[in-house]
């Protein structure tokens, strides 16, 4: 063995004691530190728990017995918090819960999907304009500033009228104005960690630039991603409920919360559990994704350690 | 010896900057052969790093190589496609940087990371580059290597990870190590135990190792060969005892005589070096040592000097020495020099 280390005399009853402390990687830190917060645990059980109603809507469809668009006009408009419609029915005599249940697919589907594409593209631009830089930087950040600098809300209501959106369509039109903001969040902070000593030890190995970028740079880059995917997720749904609410979303029957409040605008006197149940969606999905995102930030983010 | 591990000949490097061209390498000329360390000293921004950083064609962005040669094996790295380059880069030439604090990647286990060249140029797999990599660890002298592989590189002292940097250069025996002042952000006491580990390696492989340092003891300890570097160019360059013993540039001179002695008498001042280091961007005219030199003489101002062999292969690029005046004589007979 090269290098001696001195062995180290223990005191009496020390010895074989554990002194090493076990690996303890910046994930688990950050996950344990993220378990100590309630509030987030509390808003990440919201979501969880939205998530499980999405994915498991045909079967709560079941003990319910109504479809989300089965009508029944001799019972329209029935007030909430009475069986069989706890929620009411809206004028066509829909259950306002299944229809809730249905609409919450779209909701957090459209969110994570949308913030999956744009986190995805918007991280492969970024990487690529912050390590190439140059005129690849250029070219790209420009792309960028172009999507940034165009009024969005026009840019949705276009597309949307010239692609009939499902939930697909409408995560692709909204990720096409998100990704420029990821794209410019992981330029950045490429900027700064390729110039960390580490990146030229690796090149100093022989990597190539790809292995350099997706195996030694990205992990870097990775918990400012959770940040920004994770409030993202609110804003997004937000968006889509808005568009829907102006009728550029998901087109009817299909349920969304966003088209639900728009439908009930003109009922709002007679029947305003039509409106207060979807907004109270709403609110209540993106308040929890939003703390929970908050949450995930300072649990994560390194630029607070 | 015909054919050396690592021969540089007029490499030059320079950079495109706001206020003009700087060249932060000035003609360069070096030789290496198996199992021998070389020192390059010099002050901060005298071109070290840039020289070495040039040889592995990671000079970075704007600056350029623009002329020169870097013959290692026979073949000419300034030539060679960036594939190639690849393939030397960790198989045949490894570098160890200055500051193990920030060389390691913190989000990987140090055994992936140490592992890593064996994968990129000998196709190993996982399980047996962080093997291997643990088989290294136990080489340099980490205590506990199985476990070690499995903490991040925050779960290291500065002393190990240096270590593991090491180790990470080793791993797949290359001809040739670069060390960048390995032990700068060290204590002194892990200094001494790197550097002894380093001059292990040199003796036990036969790796050719270029050790860059400003600490003239260290190059004392450790080095066959020393090259002092002054404003991007070599001014001195020859065996360690030659060179200390009797040095023949002004630079080497005063950097030798800068160095307190603890048997010197106490009340004898300390000798700077007067002045400050040039800017590259506007060298002085001749010598770029000549405003600090205390030796100079018109000459030095007019024209610049090339590195000329005076005695036993060593060679300085001084006009002074080179018309056959003792530094020390001409020190100790005049007033400018000898202030003591």
């Amino acid at each position: 063995m090269i290098g001696s280390s001195p062995e180290i005399e223990l005191e009496e009853g020390l010895e074989g004691r554990e002194f090493v402390r076990p690996p303890e990687s910046y994930w688990r830190q950050s996950w344990v530190r993220l378990r100590e917060n309630r509030l987030a645990l509390a808003a990440g059980g919201v979501v969880l728990f939205l998530a499980v109603v999405a994915i498991a809507a045909p079967l709560i469809q079941i003990p319910i017995h109504y479809g989300p668009l089965q009508q029944d006009l001799t019972d329209n408009f029935a007030p909430p918090f009475k069986a069989p419609h706890w929620l009411g029915t809206d004028e066509l005599g829909r259950d306002v819960l299944i229809r809730l249940v249905f609409g919450a697919r779209v909701s957090l589907g459209i969110g994570f999907l949308t913030v999956l594409i744009a986190t995805t593209v918007g991280t492969a631009v970024g990487l690529a304009a912050g390590y190439y830089g140059r005129w690849t930087d250029e070219v790209l950040m420009r792309i960028v500033d172009v999507f940034l600098a165009f009024p969005a809300i026009f840019l949705f209501i276009g597309m949307s009228i010239l692609f009939r959106p499902g939930t697909l369509t409408l995560s692709l039109i909204i990720a096409s104005v998100g990704w420029a903001g990821v794209a410019r969040l992981v330029r950045s902070e490429t900027l700064t960690l390729k110039t960390r000593d580490y990146m030229l030890a690796t090149r100093s190995l022989g990597a190539r630039d790809l292995r350099l970028m997706v195996r030694h740079l990205l992990p870097n880059v990775l918990p400012i991603l959770i940040v920004s995917a994770s409030l993202g997720v609110g804003q997004i749904i937000l968006i889509a409920a808005a568009l829907d609410f102006l009728g550029l979303g998901i087109q009817p029957p299909t349920p969304s919360w966003g088209s639900m409040l728009s439908n009930a605008q003109t009922y709002f006197y007679h029947s305003p559990w039509l409106v207060i149940f979807p907004g109270l969606m709403i609110f209540i999905t993106v308040l929890a994704t939003t703390l929970f995102g908050n949450a995930v930030r300072d649990a994560f983010d390194p630029r607070l350690r | 010896m015909a054919e050396h591990l690592l021969e540089v000949r007029g490499l030059t490097t320079e950079f495109e900057t706001r206020d003009g061209i700087l060249r932060a390498v000035d003609r360069v000329d070096l030789y290496l052969d198996p199992g021998e360390i070389l020192g390059i000293v010099g002050e901060s921004g005298s071109g070290k790093t840039m020289t070495v950083l040039s040889i592995m064609r990671l000079v970075p962005r704007p600056g350029r190589v623009v002329a020169g040669e870097v013959i290692y094996r026979g073949r000419d790295l300034v030539q060679v496609s960036e594939q190639e380059m690849r393939e030397v880069r960790g198989a045949e030439i490894a570098m160890i940087f200055q500051d193990p604090m920030t060389s390691l990647n913190p989000v990987f286990r140090t055994g992936w990371q140490v592992g890593e060249p064996l994968r990129l140029h000998k196709g190993m797999g996982l399980r047996d580059s962080i093997g291997q990599a643990a088989r290294m660890f136990r080489q340099v002298g980490i205590p506990e290597a199985e476990r070690r592989t499995a903490n991040y590189p925050h779960e290291f002292s500065g002393g190990m990870r240096q270590r593991a940097m090491i180790a990470m250069g080793l791993t797949t025996a290359p001809p040739l190590l670069i060390a960048d002042e390995p032990t700068t952000a060290l204590d002194v006491t892990i200094q001494a135990q790197i550097l002894e580990l380093l001059r292990e390696i040199a003796s036990q492989f036969g790796t050719a190792i270029i050790l860059i340092t400003h600490n003239l003891g260290v190059v004392a300890g450790m080095c066959d060969r020393l090259m002092v570097m002054y404003a991007g160019r070599v001014v001195e360059e020859g065996a360690t005892e030659g060179v200390f013993a009797r040095p023949k540039h002004p630079y080497t001179w005063s950097l030798l005589r800068s160095i307190p002695r603890l048997d010197a008498d106490e009340r004898e001042p300390l000798h700077p070096i007067e002045g400050m280091p040039p800017d590259l961007t506007n060298l002085p005219s001749g010598c770029a040592f000549h405003p600090r030199c205390p030796f100079r003489i018109q000459r030095c101002i007019d024209e610049r000097p090339e590195l000329v062999a005076l005695v036993d292969g060593q060679r300085a690029a001084c006009w002074v020495t080179q018309a056959g005046t003792d530094l020390e004589l001409a020190a100790t007979g005049d007033a400018w020099g000898g202030d003591g």
